[in-house]
């Protein structure tokens, strides 16, 4: 149940911070032109976009933290495979098992540095220098990011120890494209 | 002695299987532990700061981009425009199938990305359409490479961002070697077609080359909206591919109607596990070259290479083996994180142009993307078509042939990827 709201606000958090990033640049860059044009001077000239870029890069940067605890899951996390696909089935499970471990345990100790680093930030009270928030809230996203994916290595070791499954990502299948005869254009 | 330390331990790591950013992670984090002196508080602030820059987050954009791109029906209709032009050749379809690549690498900056856009439609109709099966994977499987090089290209964002040179210089300078790639590609389908007699389609009319242009236009609009935004000063890299994104979502849902409502938001959620992956690996690969500096391992490399009195064309030639050793078990992006900041001070130092080394480089890893046994564009057709990886490679081969013979040109004539840059930015 836990489970399940984590994984629904994993993915609602991840989809919409890619969104609202997008807009913002696409809105900033719109008012710069908008800017030039005469007549709309007395609208443009009440709203500063100076911060835009700096709000995209926060917003990517929590994306790419929380997105690279969604991708453990999804199994978008590749690494080199040679070896692993030609030993023998026992050496290959102990193999994934430490990989996964290795993940977990180098997760963890990102989400403890990255928590020591926000504390230290936390004390300095440092701001961001166009958006003026508090930069540990920012950089918060370090340990809480790290923190699920260490979360979500245990997950899946979990679930390999007991099914020996792994999630696999599907490189080839995209959602919504059809044969072309189906659609009927030639 | 460090330096052996870290790339062993490095290697060992990868070995096992583990994901190449963990391996990364944990070879910084074991050296900085146990044999350096560099304060931990530097190393976590470059968790977060490594990322700061709003020069990758192009990457993200053009990952977004792309997928609204291959859901909403551009790929569909580029592939009706480019079979109304050259379908009536030898192994039309076929040709056809490499003209599409083109367009579409135009507006994406992934390969593999571009094969599944091509391939996932035209290699199932080439192979129903009376060809054998090989042929159609093999001419749109190499071609789908062309999204790497022609611009706009991720592993060109990823090289400038770890080599400091402009994405709009390396941009402009992957037209025409992209171009001249293309035509070389098209060429050799068309004689092994010529060669043995595959069908060809029905000249279509002036009437249907217009209608399928109309139909494809609103796609085809998208190139000069990433090369003319940002060689005309319009946008910054970062902003086109933002622009680009906004752009392919307006076409995939309200031009086209492909692409519903209620699905927009699964293309984000793919479009983000994409780019959160690619981003994770940036960030350990920075950590990873930031330790690698603060120990001067790639200075001691350069010097070493340097002393070996190298003429700059033996150089040249072992970065192409090497780079195309290493495309045999690394994804692109991690190559270019990883041996650009060892090579680039080296090419530096022999004269080297950095835009050529970037198209060299790029050219590699397109090479590197169709050969076993780690060949994304490779695992890609072979899924797509439904074929076993080795009949995959073999259907290849005579491309890669062609494309191997290509790197070598481009290696040694600088003046194909140069001339344009030069002439846009002689100022």
């Amino acid at each position: 149940m836990l489970n399940r709201v984590l994984d629904h606000l994993e993915e609602w958090l991840i989809a919409t911070f890619m969104a609202a990033a997008t807009i913002i640049i696409f809105l900033a860059v719109l008012h710069r032109y908008a800017s030039g044009v005469s007549w709309l001077w007395e609208f443009t000239q009440k709203v500063h976009v100076s911060w835009a870029q700096e709000l995209c890069i926060y917003l990517f940067i929590w994306m790419a933290k929380f997105g690279a605890a969604y991708g453990v899951r999804t199994g978008i996390h590749v690494g080199v495979d040679v070896v692993v696909n030609h030993v023998s089935e026992k050496k290959r499970r102990f193999m994934v098992v430490f990989g996964l471990l290795a993940g977990a345990f180098f997760t963890a100790t990102v989400a403890l540095l990255g928590g020591k680093f926000v504390y230290q930030i936390y004390i300095t009270g440092q701001v961001s220098p166009d958006l003026e928030m508090p930069m540990w809230i920012i950089y918060l996203a370090v340990p809480l990011g790290s923190s699920l994916m260490c979360y979500r290595f245990l997950q899946v070791a979990w679930k390999f120890h007991r099914t020996g499954e792994l999630p696999k990502h599907e490189v080839a299948h995209v959602e919504g494209i059809e044969s072309f005869e189906q659609k009927g254009a030639t | 002695m460090n330096g052996w330390i870290i790339f062993f331990l490095l290697l060992a790591l990868m070995l096992t299987g583990m994901p190449i950013s963990i391996a990364l992670g944990l070879t910084v984090l074991t050296f900085l532990f146990t044999m350096t002196t560099i304060p931990i508080e530097i190393v976590s602030q470059r968790l977060f700061t490594g990322l700061d820059s709003f020069a990758i987050m192009a990457i993200p954009f053009f990952i977004l981009a792309g997928n609204f791109l291959i859901t909403g029906g551009v790929a569909r209709r580029m592939i009706r425009f480019a079979m109304a032009l050259v379908g009536h050749l030898h192994g039309g379809l076929a040709i056809a199938g490499v003209f599409a690549c083109a367009l579409f690498a135009a507006v994406s900056g992934s390969s593999p990305a571009t094969v599944v856009a091509i391939g996932s439609i035209l290699i199932p109709a080439i192979a129903r359409a009376g060809y054998p099966k090989r042929f159609g994977v093999g001419a749109i499987g190499t071609a789908g490479a062309l999204g790497i090089l022609i611009p706009p290209s991720i592993v060109m964002v990823i090289y400038s961002v770890s080599t400091n040179t402009s994405v709009g210089k390396l941009f402009i300078a992957g037209i025409i070697p992209g171009i001249l790639l293309a035509v070389l590609l098209m060429g050799i389908t068309w004689i092994i077609a010529k060669r043995n007699n595959y069908p060809r389609m029905q000249r279509a009319g002036f009437k249907e080359i217009l209608v399928s242009f109309r139909e494809a236009i609103w796609g085809l609009l998208l190139i000069f909206i990433v090369i003319g935004g940002i060689y005309g000063g319009l946008f910054t890299p970062t902003e086109a591919a933002a622009m680009s994104a906004v752009y392919a979502f307006i076409v995939a849902v309200f031009v086209y109607k492909d692409l519903k409502l209620k699905d927009v938001s699964r293309v984000l959620l793919e479009s983000a596990n994409m780019s959160a992956m690619l981003l994770y690996i940036i960030t350990n690969a920075i950590l990873f070259s930031f330790l690698l500096t603060s120990e001067n391992i790639p200075q001691a490399m350069a010097q070493w290479i340097i002393d070996q009195h190298l003429a700059t064309w033996t150089f040249l030639l072992a970065c192409n083996v090497i780079l195309l050793i290493a495309g045999n078990f690394m994804e692109p992006s991690s190559i270019v994180l990883l041996l650009a900041p060892i090579l680039f001070p080296v090419a530096m130092r022999l004269g080297i142009d950095p835009i050529h080394f970037g198209i060299v480089m790029t050219i590699n890893m397109e090479v590197g993307l169709l050969h076993p046994p780690v060949g994304l564009n490779l695992y890609v057709a072979s899924s797509i078509a439904k074929m076993g990886l080795t009949e995959t490679t073999m259907a290849f081969a005579p491309w890669l042939i062609v494309m191997v013979a290509y790197l070598l040109l481009i290696t040694y004539v600088p003046f194909i990827a140069m001339w344009l840059p030069n002439l846009l930015y002689a100022k």
